[in-house]
């Protein structure tokens, strides 16, 4: 469905992105994991097309999408929330999803589409488990919630790739279940590519995993081979303290 | 022939006077995963520095896959050998030549990769990833250096285990060891590594 090949990109002096390669198929929870510093977030920003890659290609559904700047690649139905939030505080729940629905985005708002696209916005809210606040504005939603409400502007613009850059950032054990449950009840409706930086939180959901690091791709593969490491097994059990 | 050091040679002068004076000359053939230590201040990132290309030697050259580094464009050198290190380990050099007068690197993706000092941190478990990593990048034909000062147990278990050979760098002379054994019977060697090996 979205391949990426060979991408490679530099930041004056620095590589920060050295032949990166990934496939994701349709329909699959990809997980891309990593330490601070790994070069995740600059690889999904050449995925999603801020920006462009020095060398390489990237393929959705068989069209070359190098280079497009990202309304484009939106436009074609790929979504992406950030690491940092980006909601407009002063707006409610309702409307944050409503402004990024594409019907609004094409015509402006008018009275009676504006109630169908508000009930479709609704629909987007229950569907993240925030059903109820709608009118509370973004500013006044807790951090889990807003973190939710992130995800459901993602959805608004129905993607049929959602890319998510560290959705559970700053979230506790409890809203961290909360977001991994409101994932993987998405995952069987949509193509996902998800950031994360915990092992244990991705190791439950994705079908594939990319681990990255210096900019590169340094293992892939499922979960459960992934996790069959025996480093990986030593760190688990606190054997390496 | 990957890499060859040839009499490479880098003084540092205050005034007159010498104050470090670091010495390599080693060749490494054939694909191989080397593990570099020394105590700080031993050298052992101004070596990487030299064969990267970063740093200019006062004497000798040092030769990736036949190229000489220090005659490649600068920003191409990273095409031939590739210095991974911690953002405050960077130092900038002055440029001697304009890049124009120098050659394009003849490669596209490094045949040296010189990790310094990564972090091996027990709580995740990236150990195991970044040494199949390694290894990968060995057996697709290329050098790889690990510079790591063992503070940790594990630290030599993960040198033991993933390389092949090292280098033992003390007051700016390098030695050369076939093995993990060899290594530890080194004087010096066994000084810095400690009565854990």
């Amino acid at each position: 469905m979205f391949e990426a090949a060979h991408l490679h990109k530099r930041f004056g002096a620095h590589v920060v992105l050295e032949d990166v390669s990934m496939r994701f198929a349709a329909g699959r929870l990809t997980g891309i994991m990593g330490p601070n510093g790994a070069g995740k977030t600059t690889c999904f920003n050449l995925l999603t097309g801020r920006f462009a890659p020095d060398r390489g290609s990237v393929r959705f559904e068989g069209r070359d999408i190098t280079g497009l700047p990202p309304r484009r690649i939106a436009r074609l139905g790929i979504s992406r929330s950030f690491q940092v939030m980006n909601l407009f505080d002063d707006y409610s729940a309702l409307d944050n999803v409503l402004v990024a629905s594409p019907e609004l985005r094409a015509r402006g708002f008018s009275m009676l589409g504006g109630l169908v696209e508000a009930g479709r916005a609704g629909d987007v809210l229950a569907q993240v488990g925030l059903a109820g606040k709608e009118d509370v504005r973004a500013k006044d939603l807790s951090y889990g919630d807003r973190r939710a409400l992130e995800i459901g502007v993602a959805l608004a613009a129905r993607p049929r790739l959602l890319f998510l850059d560290e959705p559970t950032a700053g979230l506790g054990t409890e809203a961290t279940a909360r977001i991994a449950a409101l994932i993987a009840g998405l995952k069987r409706s949509l193509t996902i590519v998800l950031i994360e930086h915990d092992m244990k939180f991705l190791f439950g959901l994705a079908d594939h995993i990319y681990v990255m690091h210096w900019g590169q791709v340094i293992a892939q593969g499922a979960p459960a081979r992934l996790r069959a490491n025996p480093w990986v097994q030593r760190s688990n059990l606190g054997l390496l303290a | 022939m990957i890499l060859s050091v040839e009499n490479l040679v880098k003084l540092y002068r205050r005034r007159f006077r010498q104050t470090f004076r670091l010495e390599a000359s080693f060749t490494v053939e054939h694909p191989a995963i080397v593990g570099v230590m020394g105590p700080n201040g031993s050298g052992k990132t101004t070596l990487f520095e030299l064969i990267t290309g970063s740093n200019a030697p006062t004497a000798g050259r040092v030769l990736c896959l036949g190229q000489d580094v220090h005659r490649v464009k600068a920003r191409e050198r990273d095409r031939l050998a590739i210095h991974y290190h911690q953002s405050y380990q960077v130092r900038r050099f002055a440029r001697r030549r304009p890049d124009f007068l120098l050659a394009p690197a003849n490669s596209d993706y490094p045949a040296v990769h010189l990790f310094d000092e990564p972090q091996f941190n027990t709580q995740d478990g990236y150990i195991g990833f970044m040494l199949d990593f390694f290894r990968r990048l060995r057996d697709e034909g290329r050098v790889v250096f690990l510079c790591l000062h063992p503070t940790e147990r594990y630290h030599l278990e993960i040198l033991g285990e993933v390389c092949e050979r090292f280098i033992f760098v003390d007051r700016g002379r390098i030695s050369l060891h076939p093995n993990f054994a060899a290594l530890a019977a080194d004087a010096a060697a066994a000084a810095y590594l400690g009565p854990s090996t």
